[in-house]
This record gives C-alpha cells, structure tokens and sequence, in this order.
C-alpha cells in the first residue's frame, strides 16, 4: 500500500515536474481523439442521412376501383405476413378522391373532369413500407401473382427501383468505406498515441536505468507510468467530450434545417455518454499502458 | 566479501572485456581497481552490481552469487552494495533529499524512518544546507557528495566507487577521498576503480592492475605502474 501512495505521488511529481511533455501528450492525444470522434460523427450524419431517405421511400399499391373490401383485406393480411414489412397505411375510395382533388384544386381542367364523372374513378391505395429498401423487389414480386393481377393494378415498384437500388448501394458503400476508415483511423491512433509514450519515456530513460542501478525493482518503477497514463486518459477523454460537446452545440442549428431535429448532435451524444466516453476511455487507457509497457521494456534491462 | 573465480566477459570473440579473472577482496578491505581506458575497471563494476553477467567463472558478493542470481533478486543485491559513478547518476528531476530518499523507498522504507536518516546522511557528507535544491544547482563535488550520501544510505557492507573522481577538480578529488577513507574506517569495504595515479599512490592500500583484460598486479600496498 505504501508504495502504492509513493507511485501516485512520483506520477503527480513526474506529470508537473515535466510539465510541457504532460501537456504535449494530453494535447496529442485530445487531437487524436476529436479525430475518432469526428469520423464517429461522420457516420452518425450518414446514417441519418440514409434513414431520412430510406423513410420517404414506399411503394403504393393501386387497388381497381371494382375491388372488393373482402378483396382489398385478403391482399393486405397477406402483404403484413411479410416480416420485412413495417407498415402499412390504406386509404379508401373516397379518401384518394379527396387528396386526387386536394392535389389538384389549382387545375381546373382536372377538377372539371373529376366532377363530369358519375362515379368515383379512382381506386383505393396501400402505402407500403419495408425495414430495408432491398426489400421492396420481394415484395413487389410477391404481388405480381395471377390471382391478384385483376385487383392490383398499379404498384410504383418502376418508379422507385432505381432509387431504391441506388440507396442500397450507397448504403453498402457508405459501410463498407467507413469500417475501411475506421480501420485506418485506429492504426493511426495507435501509431500516434505509442510514438508519444514513446518520447515520453525516452526522454526519461536515464533516470529509469539509474533507478534501477538504486535497487528499483521493475514494478515500482512502472507503476507511476501506469498512473500518468491512468490522469492522462482521464484528461485527454474528458477535454475531447466537452469539446466534442460544445462543436454539438454550435452545430446543431445548422443540423436541424437539415434533419428537421433540433439538438440531434447534442442528443446523440448525451445518450451515448456512457458507451463513447466508455470505449475511449478504455481503449485509450489499455493503448497507454501497452505502449509504455513496450517502450519501458528497453530501458529495464539494465 | 568479494570472490571472482577464472572470471572471463566476451561481448564478441574480438571483444574480451576481461580475461580468467581471479580476485579476492576481503571484508573492510580498501581496494583500488587500476588501469588504462579499454583494460576492463567498469566491465568489472558491472559484473560486481550485475549490470552485466559474466561469460564464465563465479562472481560471488556476500552470500549471492551472481553469476546464478535470478533478476528480481538483482534489486535486492544492489540495495546491498553501494555504487557511485563518475557522472554522479543522480535523477535531475528530483531534489537532493528526494534523490537520497528514493533508495529508501524502493525498499518500502517508513516516511518517518526517511525523514530521520536523509538529514543526517546530508550533513554526514557535507551538504544540510541544500537538502531542496536540484542536482544541477550542485557543483560537480556536491553531486558526487550526494551520490556518496545515497550509496550510504542502506548501510551497505560494499562500497564500489567507478571513477568518482574522474569529473572534479583537485581539491573536490581530495574530499571525495577523505570521505571514502572515512567510510572505510567505518568497516566498509571499498573498491575504487580509478586511473587516478595520484589518489593511488597517495592512499598506499591494496592495487589491483588489469591491462586488456587481464589480472596483471596484485599488491597488498601497492602503487599505480602503469
């Protein structure tokens, strides 16, 4: 327990005794960690991005007028036992006339038409909308069957196709490019962060081998490095949240014109506190630790 | 105290540090390790504080030999043996009581048992007055003051001194040598490794020569004939 104490005190010593390279270091890796987090948010945008437009896709299923209710019932049991599908929204007869005339009340020419019309001409619709766009094409073929040939007689599976394939694509791009970055960015974390330690105790190595001339055993004179690394985590995490924090709020007006939210940055990393600052922390904290453990094996042989 | 037997240290097989050494040092005896630049002297202090570990032969101190010593018994040898060295290997970063200190420390020494014995060793060498200064606001003799003081500091039985007066000036040289006297008057034993004729010739104890890595002189009062 003793030299526990003795180990915080000699960190404490050893971060303001030298206290431009602590500083150094906390900074780099501040830098380094608003580098992570701005890919984080990155792909928080993108995902964002891609579910605003995934929503406003759906395909609309044009009943016949002649449809029947028993009909127009059996089609959407069948179409809700598909567990792809999210929902599904039916609007009557009278219903598509209302918005047919809503839509078109500046046209006089259409409403004219509309009205000369004994009967409602329009059938009714199902707006129909799935968990992922790749999975419009089943639903579509499942409806293109004999049997529903004369109840359904429009879907708008031609008009979206392309839009649908070119979200999916973009989607499975967007992924696949932002593990490829993550990847990348984590090797250069880890590069930047064990070349820091590595100066850090470079700058130190005569007084490990003199410590060790003294009758230092390996343990005691790791263990404060173990805790610089332990404040310096701390540090570097924390300053990174609160900037991260403060660029959300600056942000965040300018994200609501887009996303139609309002604090959406601050929100997500509110809720997320625990799993962003969490992770960071650890893998900072167990990156610091390995790299000094690296860099100070060198110098414990002595 | 100190035994090497048929002692030998090759880095390469052009490069034989020290050759079939045998050397005897007996407790409370003061023994000056002579000889050029190359011959050996430090290769020797180094396999005596296992720094290094011999090729061959037995090195014995006290009860460890340190030819089989396992390395986490390494920090408790050197607690028993006290070293200073020519460039003081004092930690710049740490006041002259805290340098001192940290030998204790390393052993889980009490703080209270710390405060007791640092200021007495300080005013021992010569040096109360600037037990919070740092080493670079020493002159070369107070540095090597301090070493002294920290080498002390576990009471050791052994005390190997490498050169210790290679970077002072004559006068600091003689009180670095009145200290070392003294602590051997004390009971201590003291290797000094030094190419200092003048320090040699003037204390007429026990000489040991090395020349290329070879034992070539053992006098019991011997002088420096190189």
């Amino acid at each position: 327990m003793r030299s526990f104490f003795r180990a915080i005190k000699f960190a404490f010593q050893d971060i303001f005794r030298n206290i431009s390279l602590s500083l150094m270091t906390v900074l780099i890796l501040v830098l380094m960690l608003l580098s992570v987090n701005t890919l984080i948010i990155i792909k928080f945008f993108t995902s964002q991005a891609t579910q605003s437009v995934k929503d406003q896709i759906d395909v609309s299923i044009f009943f016949a007028h002649t449809a029947s209710d028993e009909e127009i019932d059996e089609v959407q049991s069948y179409i809700k036992s598909f567990p792809e599908v999210s929902n599904v929204e039916y609007f009557s007869k009278d219903q598509v006339l209302e918005d047919f005339k809503a839509k078109y009340s500046d046209n006089e020419n259409i409403i004219a038409s509309i009205e000369e019309l004994d009967e409602n001409p329009l059938g009714p619709t199902m707006i129909v909308k799935t968990r992922n766009p790749g999975d419009y094409n089943k639903l579509i073929t499942a409806l293109s069957v004999p049997e529903y040939q004369d109840i359904v007689v429009a879907k708008t599976f031609v008009d979206t196709e392309l839009a649908i394939e070119r979200i999916d694509n973009i989607t499975t791009q967007v992924e696949r490019f932002s593990v490829i970055l993550t990847g990348l960015f984590g090797v250069i974390a880890f590069l930047i962060i064990f070349n820091t330690i590595r100066v850090a105790i470079y700058t130190q190595r005569i007084e490990i081998t003199i410590k060790k001339l003294v009758g230092a055993t390996n343990w005691f004179i790791r263990s404060p490095y173990i805790i610089e690394s332990f404040i310096f985590t701390v540090f570097s995490v924390g300053i990174t949240y609160f900037l991260m924090k403060f660029a959300a709020g600056l942000i965040d007006p300018y994200v609501a014109v887009v996303f139609k939210k309002e604090w959406l940055l601050t929100d997500y990393l509110t809720s997320n506190i625990i799993v962003l600052v969490g992770s960071q922390f650890l893998a900072v904290l167990l990156l610091t630790i390995f790299s000094s453990f690296l860099a100070m094996r060198r110098h414990l042989k002595a | 105290m100190i035994n090497l037997e048929g002692v030998s240290k090759r880095y390469n097989k052009q490069s034989i540090a020290l050759d079939d050494i045998h050397l005897n040092v007996e407790p409370g005896e003061f023994v000056s390790v002579v000889g050029q630049s190359g011959s050996g002297k430090t290769t020797l202090v180094k396999l005596i504080i296992a720094e290094e570990r011999a090729s061959s032969g037995k090195v014995a101190v006290g009860d460890w030999d340190i030819t089989r010593i396992p390395d986490r018994h390494i920090p408790l040898l050197r607690r028993q043996i006290g070293v200073i060295f020519q460039d003081f290997k004092l930690l710049n970063k740490k006041t002259i009581y805290e340098n001192v200190a940290f030998a204790l420390q390393v052993s889980g020494e009490s703080g209270s048992r710390i405060r007791t014995v640092i200021p007495r060793l300080l005013e021992i060498v010569g040096l109360p007055h600037k037990i919070h200064a740092y080493p670079h606001e020493l002159s070369g003799g107070e540095q090597q003051r301090v070493a002294i003081a920290r080498a002390l500091v576990h009471r050791p039985k052994i005390l190997v001194a490498d050169e210790p007066t290679g970077n002072l000036d004559t006068i600091n040289t003689q009180d670095i040598m009145e200290i070392l006297k003294k602590i051997n008057e004390f009971g201590t034993t003291v290797v000094l490794v030094t190419h200092n004729r003048e320090i040699v010739n003037q204390l007429r104890k026990r000489v040991v020569t090395l020349d290329h890595g070879k034992l070539v002189s053992d006098e019991q009062i011997g002088k420096y004939r190189l």
